[in-house]
């Protein structure tokens, strides 16, 4: 592996703010360390760049023990959320910085600012100074300054949380492309998971310190490995309930009734059920029996239209059910009764501690 | 009407208070400024015109010798007190903790001991235990004590808006600890370190109560000003304190014009360094 982290833990007073995380990242990868704020990917990603100092465990980068490494000698590059270009140089200086630290000739830096100042459409801002810019090219410049040096790794600690939503759709196919041209890892600290499934090869889950799972994206997504998880990625509904005795039935508190492709929950133990939204599907009430396993009957409470598709919030009793249908189906109207069914193999079940189950 | 009338009453009368204070508190200085240019120097109104006094100031070898080791006083605990206190601020703001508060206030406390007090001890701890006779070090020295705690409090209310992520983001573009200091911190803070030295400069150049222990025979314009009053006010004091004035105002003014041309801000406007 070209990145390794070896059993890095980071203690903070009687707080493990990261707890012996082991993972390996290769060369040519994109990485997204996902979790919810306070959870420790940030931590994680300033051990890798040599500004916080693990208190156990190694961190390798290119077969090298860089653990006692200052920052500077690492090689790295960073692109920060607040973006952190030196105020008092402009864009052009701010470019140069990093290739002035590795001393190189002045015609090669000038090379090399014009190459980045290229790719990322900054002709013409190369005097301003960053107070005179928007946002969004305050990150291409913060994105340029990551990448002019051709770091060894690019960290990036949330860069598009300041940006607007259209804009960071923009910026995600562009960081994507610029990480798949230059053939360098990339390790992405998110906590929009949006963002983590548009542009990542793998994700890691992040809690409490922890890697909760360190899958491919599809596999994150689709087959969630702890309730956490499936809490987390996409949306979803979410059912608590029982186990029958079969351990392959599970009553809900709703009262529904989930039918799961095999048995596998503790009989008459507690558990949890996610389908996403995407996997509900509707029918006009009245097809087929209402009463089975692994369908609802309910009414459609709103409808959000999202362009492309359409999300229903869904009446079932007490409780809401989203459903998320393309526009391409069948639509129903606010009022209106409905079947909502899934397969057995779309329901994402946890025992009590979260663990997978089926 | 009654309305208007009650309005403008009250406006004048604040504008009266205002003139009022402000004459309060140049009137005096004006007074010694106009009498320095007079030949009738004890009542100069009108005043009759005249450099004379300059002149004779200017002529005079001990005049001269005092200004110079006045400078040599300002300069000297100006500079050692703004690095000392730009060490302080700067351990204080990037390593922040639990004592910070303890620390400043340890920092800040020689502010409240009095200046003659600070001489004393001063004479007798340097002679004693440095070794050090009344001469100029031995002034730098212990005026650099009041000026610390001056150059403490302007640098810190400079240096809390620096943002210590910027050295992160040198630090991780290749730049070592020394190098981030002098690329990216320096350029950033050093309003605050001129600012603190211009008012610890001032400050010392026109000391009394400190240097008048320390400085044994050597004279500065404050110790000539106060020894000259044993023969009498003379025209020369008043040129001496006008003179005075003018180098502290030309300190200011340098201030105020770096304000104007937006080269630096001396904490004056609360303007963002990056925008966002």
């Amino acid at each position: 592996m070209y990145i390794t982290l070896d059993g890095v833990s980071r203690q903070y007073g009687s707080v493990w703010a990261i707890d012996r995380v082991t993972m390996g990242i290769a060369r040519n990868e994109f990485v997204s360390l996902l979790g919810p704020s306070g959870s420790g990917k940030t931590t994680l990603l300033r051990i890798i760049a040599g500004l916080e100092r693990p208190s156990q465990g190694r961190v390798l980068i290119d077969g090298v023990d860089v653990t006692e490494l200052p920052p500077h000698k690492r090689g790295v590059a960073m692109v920060f959320q607040e973006f952190l270009l030196f105020p008092h140089r402009t864009v052009w200086e701010n470019l140069a910085f990093p290739l002035r630290m590795l001393k190189l000739p002045a015609a090669e830096i000038e090379e090399r600012v014009r190459w980045v100042v290229g790719i990322l459409s900054l002709g013409g801002l190369e005097k301003r100074y960053p107070n005179q810019l928007s946002g969004g090219q305050q990150q291409r410049v913060a994105l340029g300054r990551g990448l002019v040096g051709r770091p060894k790794a690019l960290l990036l600690d949330e860069p598009l949380a300041n940006l607007d939503r259209e804009l960071r759709q923009e910026m995600e196919v562009e960081i994507r492309r610029h990480q798949t041209a230059l053939g360098i890892p990339f390790i992405y600290v998110t906590h929009n998971q949006e963002e983590a499934l548009s542009m990542s090869d793998r994700i890691a889950v992040v809690r409490r310190g922890r890697i909760e799972d360190f899958a491919a994206r599809t596999e994150i997504y689709d087959r969630p490995k702890t309730a956490f998880i499936a809490q987390f990625v996409g949306r979803s509904n979410r059912f608590e309930g029982t186990a029958d005795a079969g351990g392959n039935r599970l009553a809900t508190r709703c009262g529904a009734r989930l039918a799961l492709p095999a048995p596998g929950l503790t009989p008459g133990s507690p558990a949890l059920a996610f389908i996403k939204n995407e996997k509900l599907r509707l029918d006009a009430a009245g097809t087929g029996a209402a009463s089975g396993p692994n369908r609802i009957a309910c009414t459609v409470k709103d409808v959000i239209l999202r362009g492309a598709y359409a999300d229903y919030i869904l009446a079932f009793g007490e409780r809401e059910l989203n459903a998320s249908r393309p526009r391409s189906e069948r639509s129903f109207l606010a009022g209106e009764p409905v079947l909502a069914s899934f397969a057995p193999g779309d329901i994402d079940v946890f025992d009590e501690k979260g663990e997978q189950a089926a | 009407m009654r309305g208007r009338l009650a309005k403008a009453t009250t406006r004048y009368a604040l504008l009266a208070t205002l003139a009022l204070s402000y004459l309060f508190l140049y009137l005096p200085i004006l007074h010694i400024g106009l009498a320095a240019f007079s030949k009738n120097a004890n009542f100069p109104y009108p005043p009759r015109w005249t450099l004379d006094t300059f002149g004779r100031l200017f002529g005079n070898s001990l005049y001269q010798g005092a200004f110079l080791n006045s400078l040599v006083l300002g300069i000297g605990a100006g500079a050692l007190s703004t690095l000392l206190a730009a060490a302080a601020t700067l351990g204080l703001m990037r390593h922040a903790g639990r004592r910070t508060g303890l620390f400043l206030t340890l920092f800040v406390a020689p502010l409240f001991v009095a200046e003659v007090l600070v001489g004393i001890a001063s004479l007798i701890f340097n002679g004693l235990f440095l070794e050090l006779q009344g001469n100029l070090v031995s002034a730098i020295l212990a005026n650099a004590v009041h000026c610390f705690s001056y150059a403490l409090l302007i640098m810190a209310t400079q240096l809390y808006r620096y943002d210590w992520r910027l050295d992160d983001a040198a630090m991780v573009f290749g730049a070592s600890p020394l190098r981030t200091f002098f690329e990216v911190t320096l350029p950033l803070i050093w309003p605050g370190l001129l600012g603190a030295f211009i008012v610890t400069f001032i400050m010392a150049f026109n000391n009394l109560e400190i240097s008048f222990y320390l400085l044994g025979a050597t004279p500065t314009l404050p110790s000539v000003a106060w020894g000259a009053l044993r023969y009498g006010v003379k025209p020369e004091l008043y040129a001496l304190a006008t003179a005075v004035n003018l180098v502290v105002v030309l300190g200011l003014g340098i201030m105020f014009v770096l304000m104007l041309t937006g080269k630096a801000a001396f904490g004056h406007r609360p303007e963002r360094e990056r925008a966002v």
